[in-house]
């Protein structure tokens, strides 16, 4: 028999005690191991949306917010600008965009590399629901939207047809063949597309000229998506060329935007995690407390120990052990709950986040949670090793 | 051979000063039999954690087998405990979550034996007579059975000297009796022995009797000699 033997059947005999100080343990470890799975799966949805639209840039009209404002008293924005990009601009801004990929990429050929799809938005309204209808180049939008899947009909093909996001087409009840009508324009339904997860699950897709002489605004659009097809492709320079040589329009890359938000989740990380720090640091108290009282019961026991011929050192380790234990029991019990939190919370964070159980933080979980165990019984530890083993028994 | 040298024993400091110990000299030979009696405070225990190593003299000497003990550091300590010096509490002092068994293998886990601990625990066990209990729990025994173990516990290191802090106290008279005559039978296989007890029956089985009051020895007899009156202060007992 051995000591740890010892330990294990006074372990068995104290079980509440134990789970108590376990719990303590656990809370800690629950909100670090929560954050953690809650930061990676933020993560990878930003890394997978940066494979999605990486290569890609967003070309807005230029348009500035302006502050009014009366003394001290903020009269709201003001937009500056224009709203629309003329259509005759398609053919520079395309001219910029494969200029700089040729020079990326040293290549002289001379027909068209990056695509360009030009979008016009119109808020209207089917059969009395409000919906954004888009205006697209069908040819050049479906080289962007490489992941649009047909659930029900077909894609685009001429003008005078539609198609409609996943859930629009739920809530307008839109079948294939329905006809919808546009500023008394009529167009066909021809296609509803799977569901997405993204914008346009809520949007009716239609030709550009379509919609654009539907409601007037012809020679007009509101964007344009560039693709520049190659992952290594400067998306970034592209963007600054356009802003410096188009005027009225503004170029982002999206990994600029991604880069963005993934700084700001960054932060966000070591904001929780100094949060997570500081439950650890509660529980950590109440485990102190716990293991405290849980020493002062057992004075009797340590002088027993003590008297048949335990070293300090051999009480420290009975102690050990106990809290190893303990540590052991709280690690698991907080990474099962941490994951369960991350599954209730991650989604509010991150809309359409895949939250499961990450196998590599059950060892951090269990490495956590037995040096806080560890730290929280050092002290009581010690001082139970200080009493005298004569008082120990007379003190009852 | 432990030799006790004017050892005094202080408490607390002032006006809560509390001497429960006073210039006390003391000889046991290897072998002894040895009954400390006095009334309660009169420092009985006192005397018997100093010369077991669980409390400090505040002045004075413990001299075992020619070796200092009263100023040894805890660590060294440890090993008197280990070996030359075993306990018997009136309490028993059993761990409550282990078995009769595990009880008496204590000492030996705590010493670092390995191989055929089991077997020398349970030979002890046998010899107290309680083979048959070795798997019971000690809320599963009598008092007397519980004090078997502690005693087998006590023996397992084989210490030359054991002392024991009223034994019987917690027994009838019969139990008593049983747990006395184990004692005497380990006094002939040659340990020593160190009895508190507040029993006179009892101290007469004892080769020497030591009677302390206000922490001094009061009187000291042979009972193989002295006939059993016991020559000091007629309030004593």
């Amino acid at each position: 028999m051995k000591l740890y033997r010892i330990v294990l059947k006074d372990i068995v005999r104290r079980k509440k005690r134990v789970l108590f100080a376990a719990l303590g343990v656990a809370i800690g470890t629950m909100t670090v191991v929560g954050i953690l799975t809650i930061a990676l799966a933020g993560q990878a949805r930003i890394y997978n949306q940066l494979e999605k639209y990486g290569p890609n840039l967003a070309v807005t009209p230029a348009i500035n917010n302006v502050e009014t404002q009366l003394g001290d008293l903020s009269l709201g924005t003001l937009a500056v600008g224009e709203n629309y990009i003329p259509e005759e601009k398609l053919p520079e801004i395309r001219q910029i965009a494969d200029g700089e990929i040729r020079k990326a990429l040293g290549i002289t050929d001379e027909g068209n590399i990056a695509t360009l799809a030009p979008k016009l938005y119109i808020n209207t309204e089917v059969k009395g629901t409000s919906i954004m209808v888009v205006g697209v180049d069908p040819k050049e939008e479906i080289k962007i939207k490489t992941w649009w899947k047909i659930e029900e009909g077909k894609y685009l093909e001429g003008t005078d047809q539609a198609l409609v996001g996943a859930v629009a087409a739920k809530l307008l009840a839109l079948n294939t063949g329905d006809t919808v009508d546009l500023n008394g324009n009529a167009v066909t339904v021809t296609g509803i597309l799977e569901e997405t997860g993204s914008n346009d699950d809520y949007q009716m897709f239609v030709p550009l000229e379509t919609l654009q002489q539907a409601y007037g605004k012809e020679g007009l659009i509101s964007s344009i998506d560039i693709r520049a097809l190659c992952n290594a492709c400067p998306v970034e320079v592209i963007a600054n060329a356009i802003n410096q040589n188009i005027t009225g329009v503004r170029a982002i890359a999206v990994k600029q935007v991604a880069e963005a938000e993934m700084g700001v989740l960054e932060r966000m990380n070591k904001f929780m995690l100094a949060l997570g720090g500081i439950t650890l640091v509660v529980g950590l108290f109440g485990v102190v407390n716990t293991m405290m009282s849980s020493v002062n019961e057992r004075i009797k026991d340590i002088g027993i120990m003590r008297a048949v011929g335990a070293s300090r050192n051999q009480i420290m380790r009975v102690f050990i052990y106990e809290a190893v234990i303990i540590g052991i029991v709280g690690g698991i019990f907080g990474y099962v709950a941490g994951t369960l939190l991350a599954y209730v919370i991650g989604p509010i964070i991150f809309a359409g986040t895949d939250i499961g159980f990450v196998l590599q933080y059950l060892p951090l979980s269990l490495a956590l949670a037995i040096f806080v165990a560890i730290i929280a019984t050092m002290y009581p530890a010690f001082r139970a090793t200080r009493v005298r083993v004569a008082d120990s028994f007379r003190s009852l | 051979m432990l030799e006790v040298k004017n050892v005094s024993k202080v408490y607390g400091g002032g006006a809560a000063k509390v001497v429960a110990l006073r210039d006390v000299y003391l000889r046991v030979n290897d072998g002894d039999f040895i009954a400390v009696m006095g009334p309660s405070g009169s420092g009985k225990s006192t005397l018997l954690n100093i010369i077991g190593g669980l409390d400090y003299p505040s002045s004075g000497e413990v001299i075992l087998d020619g070796k200092r003990i009263d100023n040894l550091a805890e660590n060294a300590l440890v090993d008197v405990r280990r070996g030359k010096v075993a306990y018997v509490f009136q309490q028993y002092h059993l761990l409550p979550s282990l078995t009769a068994l595990e009880n008496v293998l204590l000492p030996l886990i705590f010493c670092g034996a390995n191989g055929g601990s089991y077997k020398k625990a349970m030979d002890i066990l046998k010899k107290v007579g309680l083979e048959k209990r070795a798997g019971h729990k000690p809320s599963e025994l009598s008092g007397g059975e519980q004090q078997r173990v502690a005693i087998a516990r006590a023996l397992v290191n084989e210490p030359s000297l054991i002392l024991a802090d009223e034994p019987t106290g917690n027994m009838d008279r019969k139990t008593g009796g049983e747990i006395l005559s184990l004692f005497d039978q380990l006094n002939k296989e040659g340990h020593g022995i160190i009895m508190i007890t507040h029993d006179r029956e009892i101290a007469r089985q004892a080769k020497e009797i030591i009677v302390l009051q206000d922490g001094q020895i009061a009187g000291k007899i042979n009972s193989e000699e002295g006939g059993g009156t016991i020559n000091v202060k007629e309030k004593v007992v």
